[in-house]
């Protein structure tokens, strides 16, 4: 009883990395309807720029979020204006911006090698190991942090989307981007700005698993698979509808340890997103995703 | 120039059995080093084109042919080193089972663009994790050593130039019959195609299959090459991205294309493992975006492109043609 209470907790404060990981995702494609597969690249990045300024400027994991984010969001502006911008998109861009991405991913793991070496490296802090009691178990002080954050982030994109007008640009363009040019909206603009959003959320997603998981240039490829799942699990223009879905993934992929040998976990994440694209590929709420 | 497979048959056949002679008589002149470099190069363009089919042909992109590749190498490896049967048995065996391990992925045919890579993405690293830890067939992190192939390297070699032989004329006639023609339908439009009767769930099971035996054969050809295998190495992310690049560089959808980018990017990775290990992942990643950007076939579109140029510019003598010379020519490279 106390091993499931233990996995139950475990599984609600991986599944707030998931949703985090998954907003950037998920804003991107339904915007751009681009799927952005540098994404496992920039979580990675994330991961290193958030050790490298506490490394070397020994700065704390969540002070230094402000910093990786504009960084993320930067590089994410640029990337949309220097290349993505050329590509033809939604049904007939076709492999073409899926494979560019891609390219992209490769750099960026080539210049972490350059930069980092192969070698796994971990953000370890005073804090790192401190547990704190909760219900009769332990639950760890990053855990919780993260779980805090993966709060403020859906709740802050919610604010962003409903509230101004910035938000309700970028929901017009998803909605119709020809009727926001005749309106006298700056298509371009929000598109750099959603694809910096994206990044900017994929970063912060990397700076978060960089507290948790040790991670080397290759990190970031079952981060974008998870990514993925949840998005299409949880269906487009569903704040909630994404949460719910990393809970789902979250929840089977710990418990999956009851059932499986430990080597094959990693690997119900992968059969879970072909699962899902092909049984719900509409996804359990929200927009249907596919189509 | 076969580019667009639409050449006169004649001219084709001839070419090519010129180059096939060309290659099979080769071995007379080319030292040890350069004829293992030809045997690599031989099984990757068999790979390659075989991911074509599915990739190019069809329009599917698929993240995940290494799954077919090592199984293909770990059956055959399997079979060689349980039973006496000869190499070339232990290989068809190899790609059969890998032929029909591809039908497996047949519910993710369903999706279309980047759903379908997406989900082999998925399949193909469900695969590795699975054949790595599966250590009584695989041999785990440790890998398998293989007996040596009667023949030796020599033997690799013809086999390998007949695979890839048989390969690219299955491609270049695909590519003229009237499943081809169905395919490109299916590529441009899986709805419309079904209206017009193409059976495009059939055909999609069908060319997976197909491809997923040749990626499987050249995997066990492969094994046999190396005459070592790892489940990291076979069923690698790295190994299915290798076949993608491989088109895309060539001329992703085209008939020869794939041959020229196996054989670019087995010369490229030779060179820059030797010389430049630490930016190999990188340079491809930029040629990647360059190709993407500036020339979506690639070597292939390069080429029309220098070819198309040569043209506009015909001596003087000829200019009296004027504008039926260009349209001629136009029609001619047939894309």
């Amino acid at each position: 009883m106390a091993r499931l209470l233990d996995l139950a907790i475990s599984a609600i404060l991986l599944a707030g990395l998931y949703a985090t990981m998954a907003y950037g995702l998920g804003l991107i494609y339904g915007v751009l309807r681009v799927v952005n597969l540098a994404h496992g690249g920039v979580i990675m990045a994330g991961a290193y720029l958030g050790w490298w300024l506490h490394d070397r400027l020994g700065l704390d994991p969540y002070l230094s979020i402000p910093i990786v984010v504009v960084v993320a969001f930067a590089f994410g502006a640029v990337l949309y204006r220097v290349l993505v911008r050329h590509l033809p998109r939604g049904a007939a861009g076709g492999p073409a911006s899926l494979l560019l991405l891609f390219g992209v991913w490769l750099v960026l793991r080539n210049g972490a090698y350059l930069l980092f070496t192969g070698n796994d490296h971990a953000l370890r802090t005073s804090y790192s190991t401190r547990a704190l009691p909760f219900l009769g178990t332990w639950v760890s002080v990053n855990r919780v942090a993260v779980l805090a954050i993966a709060l403020v982030v859906p709740a802050a994109l919610h604010v962003l989307l409903r509230r101004t007008y910035l938000g309700k640009a970028i929901r017009a363009v998803a909605q119709n981007a020809d009727s926001c040019t005749l309106v006298g909206v700056d298509v371009e603009r929000i598109y750099t700005v959603t694809f910096g959003i994206g990044t900017a959320l994929a970063g912060l997603a990397g700076l978060l698993s960089a507290t948790l998981f040790a991670f080397n240039p290759a990190f970031g490829a079952g981060e974008l698979l998870k990514s993925f799942v949840v998005v299409v699990l949880g269906g487009l223009g569903s704040i909630v509808g994404t949460a719910v879905a990393a809970l789902i993934l979250a929840v089977i992929e710990v418990f999956a340890i009851l059932v499986l040998p430990s080597y094959l976990t990693a690997a119900v994440g992968f059969v879970m997103l072909v699962v899902v694209l092909v049984v719900r590929p509409g996804g359990l709420f929200g927009e249907r995703v596919l189509g | 120039m076969t580019l667009a497979g639409r050449e006169p048959p004649w001219r084709v056949l001839a070419g090519f059995a010129a180059v096939v002679a060309a290659l099979a008589a080769a071995p007379l002149l080319l030292d040890a080093y350069t004829q293992n470099l030809f045997t690599l190069a031989f099984l990757m363009i068999a790979g390659a084109l075989a991911w074509n089919w599915m990739g190019g042909y069809v329009g599917q992109v698929s993240f995940g042919h290494a799954a077919m590749f090592g199984i293909g190498g770990f059956v055959a490896a399997r079979l060689m080193l349980a039973t006496p049967v000869p190499a070339p048995l232990a290989w068809l065996a190899g790609g059969l089972v890998a032929g029909v391990f591809a039908l497996g992925a047949h519910p993710t045919l369903r999706l279309r663009g980047p759903y379908f890579s997406i989900a082999t993405i998925g399949l193909g690293e469900a695969s590795r994790l699975v054949f790595t830890y599966w250590e009584r067939f695989t041999g785990g992190a440790s890998g398998l050593s293989l007996p040596l192939v009667a023949g030796g390297k020599e033997a690799l070699y013809f086999w390998g130039l007949a695979l890839a032989a048989a390969v690219t004329a299955a491609s270049w006639a695909i590519r003229r019959s009237a499943l081809g023609l169905q395919l490109l339908a299916i590529k441009a439009d899986v709805d419309a195609a079904g209206d017009v009767g193409v059976s495009s769930t059939f055909l999609q099971d069908l060319v997976f299959v197909l491809s997923g035996a040749v990626v499987g054969l050249s995997g066990a050809l492969y094994a046999s090459y190396f005459s070592f295998i790892e489940p990291n190495d076979m069923f690698g992310f790295d190994r299915s991205i290798s076949f993608v690049l491989m088109c895309v560089i060539g001329g992703i959808g085209t008939v020869l294309g794939p041959v020229l980018g196996a054989i670019v990017f087995v010369l490229l990775r030779q060179f820059l493992l030797a010389s430049y290990p630490q930016l190999y992942l990188g340079l491809y990643g930029i040629l990647l975006i360059l190709i993407i950007l500036f020339e979506p076939l690639g070597l292939t579109g390069l080429a029309l492109r220098v070819r198309r140029r040569l043209r506009r510019k015909p001596p003087r003598a000829l200019h009296a043609a004027g504008p039926l010379a260009s349209s001629a020519s136009a029609n001619e490279e047939g894309c």
